[in-house]
C-alpha cells in the first residue's frame, strides 16, 4: 500500500459521479416520500413524520413478510455460495465433456427474471410439471405436492428458484478467484497435506476468502431485495406464504399507491440488509474492508 | 489440480449440474418444438410426431403457424410481442456491451486505487459505494423516472445504460479491487523502482495481469445489464427501443400466449446471448487456467 496525501479525484470521481447521480437524489427523494403522505389518489402531501413506518410494522402481513425475507436470505446466501464453490471447484477439472458443463452452468445467467420464472412455474406445475411427473414415474406420488400453491413448500419453491438464478454468477466468480490462486502455493499444499479438505481449509479458502465474503453480501442482498420471481411465480401467496419485504415495497407503491408506506418498507429492508454486511464482514473478517 | 476423483463420481457430478442448470432450458428448447397440443397430451411426444419449426418461422417471417389456422384455435395464442424478440435482442445487446465497456471503463482505475493506495477520504467513498447499492430499486423508480424525464432520455437507450452503469459500479469495484489485491505487491515495487508513473503502473502492470479476471467482471456487468426488467421497462419507449426482457415478460405474462411461442421466444432470446458469453467466459477460463500471473 501506498500513501497518496491528496484525494485522488481523477482516478474516482468518473466512477463515483454516475453512482451518486443515481442515488443522492433519488434516495433523498425517497426518504422524503417514506415520512409524508404521497398516496395517488389525496392531494396534498402532508408530512407525517414516522407514522408510515408506524403503520406499515403495525400491519397484519408485515411479520410474515420479514419472516420470509429473512428465510430465504438465510437459505439462498449461504446455499448459493456454498453450491457455487463446489462447483467451481469441481469444474476447475479438466475432464470428458468438461467444457460443456463449465457452458451450459452459464445458462441461468443468460435468463431475464421474468422468463427464470417462467420455467421453473413450468418445473414446479402440480399436474404438468416435470418435477411431479418424475416423482410419479419413479412411484414416489406420494411425494408429489402443489409445489407453489401449498403455504409449506411455497417460499423453498421460489427459493430453488431464485438460487438457480444466482448460481452462475458465484461460480465465474470463485472460479476466476482459484484461478489466481499461485500454482506454487498449491503444489506446496499438495506435497504437504495429502487430506483434499485440509487442504481446502487451510490452503485454498484463505486465498478466495475475501471473493465469498463479495459473494455472500452481494448474495444477501439479491435475496433480500428479490421481488421480480414472486411477483411472477407465486404473486405472494398462497395467504402470505411468498410475501417478502421486497415484494410488499412494489405491492404498496404501485398496487396500492401509497407510496409513503412504500417508501417505509424500502428503509426498513435497508436497515435489515446493513445490518446483514456488517453481520457478514464481521463474521468472516478479510482485509478487503481494511483500511490500511 | 491436484487430486484425482473417480471417474464415476466425476460423470455423476458432472450429471448433477447439467441437470440443475440445464434442465429447465432444456425444458424450454422441448417445449418450443412441439405445438401445445401434443405437449399437454401424453400419449404423444417429441420423439412420436417429430420436431416442429412453425413457431420459429413465425417469430422471424410472421407466416402463422398451421395449427393455429386451424377451426378450433386460439387466435389470442399468438402474440405480436414474439416477432419483437429478434429486434430486442439487438437492443439488449447493445445496452449491455454499452454498460460493460462503461463498467470497465470507469470501475477499474477506481477499483485499482482503492486496492493499492491509502488516501484521504478513502474510507468514505468505499463505504458509499458499498451502501449505496442497499437501497431496492423498487423504492427508487419513480424519482429516478422523475430524473429521467427531466433530463430528457427516456424512450432513449441512454438512461438505460447509464442506470444499468451506475447500478453495476459498486459491485464491479469491488470485484475488481478483490482481484487487484491479489496481484503480488513485488511486481509493483519493481514497476515503482523502474520509475513508473502511477497509470502505468495500473495500465501496463495491473490490466494485463488481471485481464481474464477482468473479463469475469466485464461479463458481470453485462449480465446485470442484459437481465435488468424494470428500469428497461420504464424507460424503454416504443417496441423499437425496448430491450428483451421486457418483451419476453409481456410474453410470459400474456396467460393466453401458447407455451410453445412463448419457449420459441425465450429459446431465440437464450442462444445468441449464450454463444457470446460463452466465448467471453471461455477467454477468462483458458486465460486463468494457463496461469497468466506467475508469482
Amino acid at each position: 500500500m501506498w500513501t497518496i496525501n491528496r484525494y485522488p479525484g481523477t482516478w474516482l470521481i468518473p466512477a463515483l459521479l454516475p453512482v451518486v447521480l443515481m442515488t443522492v437524489y433519488p434516495i433523498g427523494h425517497a426518504l422524503w416520500t417514506s415520512l409524508h403522505e404521497v398516496m395517488l389518489l389525496f392531494p396534498g402531501e402532508p408530512f407525517v413524520g414516522l407514522k408510515n413506518y408506524e403503520r406499515v410494522i403495525t400491519n397484519n402481513y408485515f411479520l410474515d413478510a420479514l419472516r420470509n425475507s429473512l428465510v430465504l436470505t438465510l437459505m439462498a446466501a449461504p446455499v448459493v455460495v456454498t453450491l457455487g464453490t463446489l462447483v467451481a471447484l469441481f469444474l476447475q477439472r479438466r475432464f470428458f465433456g468438461s467444457q460443456i458443463v463449465r457452458s451450459v452452468v452459464l445458462l441461468p445467467w443468460v435468463l431475464p427474471g421474468a422468463i427464470s420464472a417462467v420455467l421453473w412455474v413450468w418445473v414446479f406445475h402440480p399436474s404438468f410439471g416435470i418435477l411431479n411427473g418424475t416423482l410419479r414415474e419413479l412411484g414416489l406420488g406420494q411425494f408429489a405436492v402443489d409445489w407453489l400453491t401449498s403455504p409449506r413448500t411455497a417460499l423453498f419453491s421460489v427459493g430453488v428458484a431464485h438460487i438457480w438464478t444466482q448460481i452462475p454468477f458465484a461460480v465465474v466468480l470463485l472460479m476466476a478467484a482459484l484461478a489466481n490462486i499461485n500454482s506454487e502455493t498449491l503444489e506446496a499444499a499438495a506435497v504437504d497435506c495429502r487430506s483434499p479438505f485440509k487442504r481446502f481449509a487451510y490452503v485454498i479458502f484463505p486465498e478466495i476468502k475475501a471473493m465469498i465474503v463479495v459473494l455472500l453480501v452481494y448474495n444477501a442482498l439479491m435475496a433480500f431485495t428479490t421481488y421480480d420471481l414472486v411477483y411472477a411465480m407465486t404473486g405472494g401467496g398462497p395467504g402470505t406464504a411468498t410475501t417478502l419485504l421486497s415484494f410488499q415495497i412494489w405491492r404498496e407503491s404501485f398496487s396500492m399507491y401509497d407510496f409513503g408506506a412504500g417508501s417505509a418498507v424500502a428503509f426498513i429492508v435497508v436497515v435489515i440488509s446493513a445490518a446483514f454486511i456488517v453481520a457478514i464482514t464481521k463474521a468472516l473478517p478479510s482485509d478487503l474492508f481494511a483500511s490500511d | 489440480m491436484p487430486g484425482r476423483l473417480h471417474p464415476l463420481l466425476t460423470f455423476l457430478f458432472a450429471g448433477l449440474i447439467l441437470l440443475f442448470t440445464g434442465g429447465p432450458v432444456l425444458l424450454s428448447l422441448y417445449g418450443s418444438l412441439v405445438p401445445d397440443r401434443i405437449l399437454f397430451d401424453s400419449s404423444r411426444s417429441l420423439l412420436t410426431e417429430g420436431p416442429n419449426f412453425e413457431t420459429y418461422r413465425y417469430v422471424f417471417t410472421g407466416q402463422l403457424p398451421d395449427s393455429y389456422l386451424q377451426e378450433s384455435a386460439n387466435r389470442a395464442m399468438i402474440s405480436d410481442a414474439a416477432r419483437q424478440v429478434p429486434q430486442a435482442l439487438v437492443n439488449s445487446t447493445v445496452n449491455a456491451l454499452a454498460a460493460m465497456v462503461l463498467n470497465l471503463l470507469l470501475g477499474a482505475p477506481a477499483a485499482f486505487i482503492f486496492a493499492r493506495y491509502v488516501f484521504p477520504g478513502k474510507k468514505i467513498s468505499f463505504l458509499y459505494l458499498i451502501l449505496s447499492p442497499l437501497v431496492p430499486a423498487v423504492a427508487l423508480v419513480t424519482p429516478i423516472y422523475m430524473m429521467m424525464q427531466w433530463l430528457g432520455l427516456i424512450g432513449t437507450p441512454f438512461g438505460i445504460i447509464l442506470v444499468h452503469t451506475a447500478r453495476a459500479l459498486p459491485f464491479t469495484i469491488l470485484i475488481l479491487s478483490v482481484f487487484f489485491r491479489r496481484i503480488p505487491a513485488e511486481i509493483f515495487e519493481a514497476a515503482v523502482l523502474d520509475h513508473c508513473s502511477r497509470f502505468q503502473l495500473f495500465w501496463r502492470v495491473a490490466v494485463p495481469l488481471s485481464l481474464p479476471s477482468i473479463g469475469a467482471t466485464g461479463l458481470f456487468a453485462f449480465m446485470l445489464s442484459y437481465s435488468e426488467f424494470m428500469f428497461g421497462m420504464l424507460l424503454s419507449g416504443d417496441a423499437e427501443t425496448r430491450p428483451v426482457s421486457v418483451v419476453m415478460a409481456a410474453l410470459a405474462r400474456n396467460t393466453d400466449v401458447s407455451w410453445s411461442l412463448l419457449n420459441t421466444g425465450i429459446f431465440i432470446a437464450i442462444v445468441p446471448t449464450l454463444v457470446l458469453v460463452v466465448i467471453v467466459w471461455r477467454f477468462v477460463v483458458e486465460g486463468l487456467l494457463s496461469g497468466a500471473v506467475k508469482g
